[in-house]
């Protein structure tokens, strides 16, 4: 055992270095995602949002955290304990897992797998345990509803997005995340597949719960939909999920279609600037678009939620993958063809 | 794209079902869809008959004259059922355009599973046939006993499902191959791991065709599914789960078959004896016809058990004489109609005579058949069957069999008392159903001329079996 | 001991824990729970084995989805009445008559090949040759030619099972009124934007 301790030590030392390279960039990005969210938010409807903690209300974020840390966790009597305390936990476990494939410039990842697609989709199917353990362990009527409805709601927008991916794939003929942002040397992918890349985006709202899909915790009929019995930390650790989770989202629609770290034109002064500059101006872009939205959509209504996701986008993806792999069928224009 | 030439009916045939799936939820018109899924098992039989003799997909699937004779026996036998549908629709409150559509892919399944080559295929297919036959046992959703059918089928098939996968695995682990003929060349005598890879395989393959010990659904199912259906269940299924167990026996276990034989030995004497006693007690129709097809069953077991070209050669011939009785009973089933609805057991039918006396008279006529009367078609069936099995020295079951066929011809001659010596009763509806009597004189006449003009069945056996033998 | 086979075993283990607690738990909830562990456990092993498409496609398709569906709907059984827990003793003798025949076989089936499973011969691969494809290559490869049939065959399954869940459990209510967007979109009139000067008010 000790030798393997010695073999392994370093490999290991490093590999809890790279996760951390990773959690704590990405801690940060959530706080400063929970402050734009608010800015922005109170920006549209003529408000200053969050002002008052640092300058800018830049610590608001951070004191809302300590505060929430150093509350009570309360325990439903009825609930099931055990359940009911692993389900943050695994909201926000599966939530930077799925961050170990991302790349975030040539060569920046923590593990290259050859289907990091596929492993991201995976994960964020994933997700809805920690919603549905959430809202059935509360033992309450209103976190139960919202677990049932996000349930449904994830599974059936989950589909629409596969669709999208592949048709995704279908231009790059890989499942490697870095080689779709290669493919996309010539052409980011939401020029060619615009429609696509709309309904990435909305079901990317509707899989992350954000407005105007935000029924699972409609605060107007759940009180907060499954996570109305948390409190404290378990409430943050659901808080962060949920947020890196958004954040994710961006991230793969930046990968899927808007070129990753790759410059806009490839000239000089463009292309001298590091990549994960570019991928993070992006993100921060497709995540102000996900704050725009926040603003001014109304909420949706659960039975025109589940219309546009089972009548309008699945028809329209399965039909994009079709006519996708015939134009590049009989065009020539297949990868590896 | 050559090798879709081989599976061209298969895929013709589901074309058809999901453009009509399209059209049915538009146009209401199910007879319509019905006619036209009709038309289409017709031109899937001209198809079939025209394909070129050749194996595809690796060897999975192949196309010979054993797989083109039981594909046409399959595709009359849902050809009849679909007639049984039109004629009862209404009455039996299926009124459901989804009813051609599901029995086109369990069709597809069927045909499918005789092709089959491969113990992949043979999964796939079988389970295609069977999920459709599941749904269908239930269509009936207003009536509790066919929820129960739907139920009870899905969950012993389910289970039956499973067993068949653990043989599969176990063969597949120990020939390393799943290709039959592959199995066949890599097979080890000595290996009790493919012994007990066959016997799971042929349990689930027992409980498809119900022979005992896996019979126990049967009964329920044919009582609580539509007639239609129930007669489909008669029909096809049997004769293609039949098909799939030959060539996977005689195909990959030739070698072997004195293991399998003892299986097939004891479930075809136990299956002939169970129906013969339990069938006595049976005051449902349908129910009687649920032993009387495991009894059948049992007696085309023997046939498989010969492991002999000829015991192969009385399979086939008993097995196209039991689809035409079969179509003509539950085709007589179904016109036992009066305006209040459909009377299924022995005592309604008591002095039917009286008032019908030709339909009686053809009745009566099958029932002798099914009891294996000279001259008619049923006896020849059993006839071949016997000889066969004496031929190949298992003198055994050949008596158990003519043991089990006179204790069996008293359930059926009772029906023909109480036809004709008991107190009539009201009459049932003349003869305004036409579509069945496409069914029932075809069938009757045919199980009459057998003994006068046997030769086209036993050529086509004949032609059938020259590619597995 | 290398860290492969400790992951091995760290993942059956976990696997063979959580499958005897899906079996044995009272929750019917928690069984659900415990059999997502085992299915991720299982994919975890098809990691090792290098069948890293296999293992994705194992929790998207089962975990993601199937077993959401089962979660959703074991959720809503009302689970506290429907155990009764002095039935479970009557069906002990035929699991273990069951459980020792397998054992008996496995055992039978280990005994006869000598332990030694080196002598069962596996024809030469009819399939193409591999190497340097990447596993999800190598399987789209096959699957969509050599394969086809059972591919196909296996779609046709699934629509038949789509098919056979709509006839049975699809039900018209008659009286419920839905909404039709095409038909809201489309009407003529009865919607005016008007720019409201502000402190003058509109007409209506």
């Amino acid at each position: 055992m000790i030798s393997l301790a010695q073999t392994y030590f370093i490999e290991v030392m490093t590999i809890i270095l790279y996760c951390l390279l990773i959690f704590v960039p990405l801690l940060l990005g959530v706080v400063m995602a929970l402050y734009a969210d608010r800015k922005i938010w109170a920006a549209v409807q003529k408000r200053r949002g969050p002002n008052v903690v640092g300058p800018y209300g830049l610590f608001q974020v951070p004191a809302d955290g300590l505060k929430f840390i150093f509350k009570e966790i309360i325990l439903p009597d009825g609930s099931d304990k055990t359940v009911f305390l692993i389900a943050p936990i695994i909201t926000l476990a599966l939530s930077i897992t799925a961050w170990a494939v991302v790349p975030v410039q040539a060569g920046v990842v923590l593990a290259n797998i050859n289907v990091g697609i596929l492993y991201i989709f995976a994960i964020s199917s994933l997700g809805v345990y920690g919603i549905l353990m959430a809202g059935w362990s509360s033992n309450s009527k209103y976190p139960f509803f919202g677990a049932l409805r996000s349930a449904a709601q994830m599974v059936s927008y989950e589909v629409s997005i596969g669709f999208v991916i592949i048709t995704v794939l279908l231009c790059v003929g890989s499942l490697n995340l870095t080689e779709i942002v290669m493919a996309q040397k010539t052409m980011w992918f939401f020029i060619p597949l615009f429609p696509m890349f709309i309904v990435f985006f909305i079901s990317a709202l509707a899989e992350t719960n954000r407005p105007p899909f935000d029924l699972p915790e409609a605060e107007s009929e759940l009180v907060a939909g499954y996570q109305t019995e948390y409190s404290g930390m378990p409430f943050v650790l659901f808080l962060f999920g949920e947020y890196i989770n958004i954040l994710l989202m961006c991230a793969m629609t930046t990968i899927l279609f808007l070129g990753g770290w790759l410059p806009p034109i490839d000239i000089y002064p463009l292309n001298a600037v590091p990549g994960f500059v570019w991928f993070l101006l992006k993100v921060i872009f497709v995540f102000y678009l996900f704050a725009m939205v926040k603003a001014f959509v109304p909420r949706y209504r659960y039975d025109q939620l589940m219309r546009l996701g089972w009548k309008v986008f699945l028809p329209l993806s399965l039909f994009a993958v079709v006519a996708t792999s015939s134009i590049l069928f009989f065009f020539n224009l297949a990868p590896g063809m | 794209m050559q090798s879709l030439v081989y599976i061209l009916p298969e895929i013709f045939l589901f074309i058809v079902a999901t453009v009509l799936l399209v059209t049915g939820l538009f146009l209401k018109k199910i007879k319509l869809i019905n006619l036209l899924a009709i038309f289409s098992l017709l031109v899937a039989v001209f198809l079939i008959l025209n394909q070129p003799f050749q194996s595809a997909f690796l060897n999975s699937f192949v196309v010979d004259e054993f797989s083109l004779v039981l594909k046409v026996m399959i595709l009359i036998g849902s050809i009849a059922s679909l007639i049984m549908f039109v004629s009862s629709k209404d009455d039996l409150n299926i009124n459901i355009y989804e009813f051609p559509i599901l029995i086109i892919f369990s069709t597809i399944g069927m045909m499918v599973m005789v092709s089959a080559n491969d113990l992949l295929a043979m999964f796939i297919g079988l389970e295609l046939q069977s999920l459709s036959l599941y749904v269908l046992a239930a269509l009936n959703r207003n009536s509790l006993l066919s929820s129960e059918a739907g139920i009870k089928y899905f969950i012993l098939g389910a289970l039956s499902s499973g067993l068949l996968l653990f043989g599969i695995s176990y063969i597949y682990g120990f020939s390393g191959n799943t290709n039959f003929n592959l199995i066949a060349v890599n097979i080890n005598p000595e290996s009790l791991g493919l012994i007990i890879g066959i016997v799971f395989v042929l349990a689930g393959l027992a409980f498809k065709v119900s022979a005992v010990p896996f019979h126990m659904w049967t009964p329920d199912v044919y009582q609580g599914a539509p007639t239609p259906i129930t007669g489909f269940f008669a029909l096809a299924p049997k004769i293609a789960a039949m098909g799939l167990l030959v060539r996977f026996l005689f195909n990959s276990f030739g070698e072997i078959y004195i293991d399998w034989q003892q299986i097939i030995f004891f479930i075809s004497i136990a299956s002939m004896m169970l129906a013969a006693f339990a069938a006595i007690a049976q005051t449902n129709l349908k129910r009687l016809m649920a032993y009387s097809s495991i009894g059948h069953i049992g007696y085309a077991l023997i046939g498989v058990a010969c492991f002999t070209d000829e015991g192969l050669r009385s399979l086939l011939i008993y097995l196209m004489i039991y689809l035409i009785m079969n179509i003509a009973v539950f085709a007589f089933l179904l016109s036992l109609k009066r305006n209040d609805g459909y009377f299924e057991n022995i005592s309604d039918l008591s002095g039917m005579h009286k008032n019908h006396p030709l339909r009686t008279m053809l009745i009566a006529l099958i029932m002798f058949s099914l009891a294996g009367i000279p001259p008619l078609a049923g006896f020849f069936g059993k006839f071949y069957i016997f000889v066969a099995a004496i031929e190949s020295e298992m003198l055994f079951l050949a008596i158990i069999g003519v043991v089990a066929s006179v204790i069996s011809a008293f359930y059926y001659l009772r029906i023909v008392k109480i036809m004709y010596f008991d107190e009539p009763k009201e009459e049932f509806d003349g003869s305004s159903i036409q579509s069945l009597n496409l069914l029932y004189y075809p069938s009757s006449i045919l199980i009459i001329i057998f003994f006068i003009y046997p030769s086209p069945v036993i050529n086509i056996s004949e032609y059938a079996i020259q590619s597995i033998i | 001991m290398t860290a492969q086979l400790l992951t091995f075993y760290l993942f059956s283990g976990v696997i063979l824990i959580s499958s005897l607690m899906v079996i044995s738990t009272k929750n019917p909830v928690h069984s659900v729970l415990f059999l997502i562990l085992s299915f991720l456990n299982a994919a975890g092993l098809f990691v090792i084995l290098h069948a890293e498409f296999l293992a994705m496609i194992l929790i998207i398709v089962y975990v993601g989805a199937v077993a959401v569906l089962f979660l959703f709907v074991v959720m809503m059984l009302d689970f506290k009445t429907s155990i009764n827990k002095d039935n479970i003793l009557q069906y002990i003798p035929i699991g273990i008559l069951i459980g020792v025949v397998f054992i008996a076989e496995l055992i039978i089936v280990l005994i006869n090949t000598k332990f030694d499973l080196s002598n069962i011969q596996v024809l030469p691969n009819p399939l193409s040759d591999f190497t340097g494809k990447s596993n999800t290559e190598a399987i789209g490869s096959v699957l969509y030619t050599d394969y086809i049939l059972y591919f196909q065959l296996s779609g046709v399954i699934l629509l038949v099972a789509m098919i056979g869940s709509i006839v049975l459990t699809l039900r018209e209510r008659v009286g419920v009124k839905r909404q039709v967007v095409s038909e809201q979109l489309q009407r003529q009139g009865k919607i005016d934007l008007v720019d409201v000067k502000s402190g003058k008010g509109v007409d209506i």
